[in-house]
């Protein structure tokens, strides 16, 4: 029984404890009500009340009076006056406050309060209780981070006052540090902030005040503040990696459509002109499209790259033959190849039979050598069936003085378009070489006139000269220069190869009754 | 063809059918509507305040009170809540009224047909939240309670506390209106 009653009064112990704390909470709230009502009201008494049943009125007075000394009576439009009893209370300043709490309260009608002290009235008001509601802060106030970067969201209750739930009106500031920031808010009790900074740490407060329509009253205390960080920008690195990735992909896309589509997108914006420039040396350069003129400067024009000359596949031969002794490569001629599209093989042959029977013939070292060299050359494709031809005409060029170009003007309508570019070749010679056609060219034991007699033997195939043009025939690698004085023609083979161009070298364009065999250069004609 | 002329014969008779019952007003509980009608009351009465002469009345009006004491106000039955607000409210247009009549100024005889107007369009909502509708006899509010002013400031001061209190306490707990909410 005594653990019972013991119990029993532990728990009433520990009730009226609690009871007190939350009055004592109540008292610092309403501490704090009154301390700023004192600034804030100007008339006398001072009244707020703080929910729908209860008004508070008090006055301050530095007299050291006590609450006998006054009476507070208040009275209700169409009623009697009360009385209402007079508490007092210490305050700082050797001041007292006296308080009144009245018992019965009603609003929308006037209330008329009179203060008497000692018997005389040192106050009097009109008031509506309805118009001075001084209300406690919003409670549960919550700072959430929302989805979206630099937002957060405020929610609060509302003051669980009966009649006055549409008539609240409430602010709320917010900082990040330095200053506040207000918002008023109307008819809710949330409110999402926007604006804010990222990954900052915003401190968030609320009061309320009644919206001064039906109900009036005064602001609220702040709310405890309450902390929350805003989102950082941890969703961009996803949002960027993602951009970057499809970025990549496309990127990748157009690569492979543009490489595909190369040579198709080069054809539509760079399309490729065309030009025979590479055939014709110095035909458009120095002669400026002139192709008479270039034709009959093909001496000069015959200068060029070595490269050319490989292509042509065709000084090697003249070369190897002109550097034999002047005997007349007439049977060799004799046994030219006729037929311009059959195998030379067998006038190849027989050329350089003659050739090597021929004393004369006797071909120098480098001409050896020339000939290999030419050889490996001439592997290339010799495009042109004629220009073997041509070789096998060079073994048959030698030209000297005595070698006038012949006035023949062979039709240049012979010319077939494709032989032109060789005529680059012997433009400058007219080609005395004769070919099988000419096998009567006079025995020529002596230098240099062999050509002469082929050349006459051979009126075809003479391009009509616009005067001795001299050999221009070079052999590129060996750096041959041409040596035009026609009495040099075969004088110089000794001093190397170059006699061999001493010959007047016309192009000829075999025409298709002279046959023309087209002999591999590499075979020693 | 005979089809339309049915439907249009049909349409109509239900229509006649239709009126003949009285249609139930759709309740108005938006309790923006009455807080406008406050608010131009209030700014009526601020107006007024200043006015101090050639505002008195010639008689005294009787007014209805319009402190609430919130204990007794919920203990009281709706429809003497809604009685007591629409006796009211047919006072207040009776003194508006009278008021407007020796009124001189353009200005404030506008202001009071607005006054009386909203007053008219109050019964209306009460009417639509399906309160019995009550006319106080003409013989006089004696059951009511009544006071009687004397000044145009007076009197608007009443017709603004009139509606803050007991008639927002009405529309706020109108049975018709919480059926909707909840």
């Amino acid at each position: 029984m005594t653990m019972l009653r013991k119990t029993q009064h532990f728990g009433l112990l520990i009730f009226f404890l609690s009871q007190k704390a939350s009055l004592e909470t109540v008292d610092r709230h309403f501490e704090s009500k009154v301390d700023l009502l004192l600034n804030v009201e100007t008339e006398n008494p001072k009244c707020f009340a703080e929910g729908m049943r209860d008004l508070t009125c008090f006055w301050e007075d530095e007299d050291g009076g006590s609450a006998d000394q006054y009476s507070f009576t208040y009275t209700y439009e169409n009623e009697k006056s009360s009385e209402c009893k007079v508490t007092s209370q210490p305050a700082e300043g050797a001041k007292t406050r006296y308080f009144c709490h009245l018992p019965k309260v009603q609003h929308f009608g006037d209330l008329y309060l009179r203060v008497f002290r000692d018997g005389l009235q040192i106050y009097n008001r009109s008031l509506l209780i309805n118009l001075l509601f001084w209300l406690d802060p919003p409670a549960n106030l919550t700072v959430t981070q929302t989805g979206k970067l630099g937002q957060l969201k405020v929610t609060w209750l509302p003051p669980p006052l009966k009649y006055m739930e549409n008539s609240m009106m409430y602010e709320v500031r917010y900082t990040a540090g330095s200053t506040w920031k207000e918002k008023v808010v109307r008819e809710s009790t949330e409110i999402t902030l926007q604006g804010l900074q990222v990954n900052t740490k915003y401190k968030v407060q609320v009061r309320v005040k009644p919206d001064g329509l039906t109900y009036d009253g005064f602001w609220s205390s702040w709310t405890l503040p309450v902390s929350m960080t805003t989102a950082p920008k941890d969703v961009d690195p996803l949002i960027l990696a993602l951009c970057l990735i499809i970025t990549f992909v496309l990127v990748l896309l157009s690569l492979t459509a543009l490489v595909s589509h190369r040579s198709s997108l080069q054809k539509k914006m760079w399309p490729l002109i065309p030009s025979p420039e590479n055939k014709f040396p110095g035909l458009f350069t120095v002669y400026g499209g002139d192709f008479q003129e270039w034709l009959g400067h093909s001496g000069g024009g015959l200068r060029p790259s070595p490269a050319f000359f490989f292509f042509e596949e065709l000084p090697a031969m003249l070369e190897v033959l002109s550097e034999a002794t002047p005997v007349p490569p007439r049977s060799v001629e004799s046994r030219a190849c006729n037929l311009p599209e059959s195998g030379c093989k067998e006038n190849e042959e027989d050329l350089q039979n003659a050739e090597s029977g021929q004393e004369g013939w006797q071909p120098t070292p480098p001409a050896h050598w020339l000939m290999k060299h030419f050889q490996t050359l001439q592997q290339g494709p010799s495009p042109f069936s004629w220009s073997t031809q041509l070789e096998s005409k060079d073994s048959y060029v030698t030209l000297d003085h005595s070698f006038q170009p012949k006035p023949q003007e062979t039709p240049m309508d012979d010319i077939s378009e494709e032989s032109a570019p060789l005529r680059v070749l012997f433009t400058s010679a007219e080609i005395s070489a004769s070919h099988s056609d000419l096998g009567s060219l006079p025995q020529s034991s002596r230098s240099g006139r062999l050509s002469s007699e082929s050349s006459l033997e051979y009126p075809h195939s003479i391009w009509p000269p616009k005067g001795i043009s001299y050999a221009s025939l070079t052999l590129a690698d060996s750096g041959v220069s041409v040596d035009y004085s026609p009495m040099n023609s075969i004088r110089t083979a000794a001093g190397g190869i170059g006699g061999f161009y001493n010959n007047d070298y016309k192009n000829e364009i075999p025409k298709p009754n002279e046959p023309l065999s087209g002999c591999p250069i590499y075979s020693a004609c | 063809m005979e089809i339309p002329r049915l439907v249009a014969v049909l349409l109509m008779v239900l229509e006649w059918t239709h009126s003949g019952l009285p249609s139930p007003l759709r309740p108005i509980c938006d309790p923006r509507v009455l807080d406008r009608f406050i608010k131009e009351a209030r700014d009526m009465e601020v107006t007024m305040r200043s006015c101090s002469d050639g505002c008195s009345l010639a008689e005294p009006l009787p007014v209805p009170l319009t402190s609430v004491d919130f204990a007794v106000w919920e203990k009281e039955d709706a429809q003497k809540q809604a009685q007591e607000v629409q006796s009211g409210l047919w006072l207040l247009s009776e003194a508006i009224s009278v008021v407007r009549a020796s009124v001189t100024s353009a200005m404030l005889q506008s202001l009071l047909d607005n006054s009386h107007s909203n007053l008219h369009s109050i019964r209306q909502v009460i009417r639509s939240l399906n309160f019995q509708e009550y006319m106080p006899p003409t013989g006089g509010t004696a059951h009511e309670e009544t006071w009687r002013v004397s000044s145009m400031p007076e009197l608007l001061r009443v017709h603004t506390n009139f509606l803050r209190g007991k008639v927002r306490l009405l529309l706020a707990s109108a049975a018709a209106c919480r059926r909707d909410g909840s």
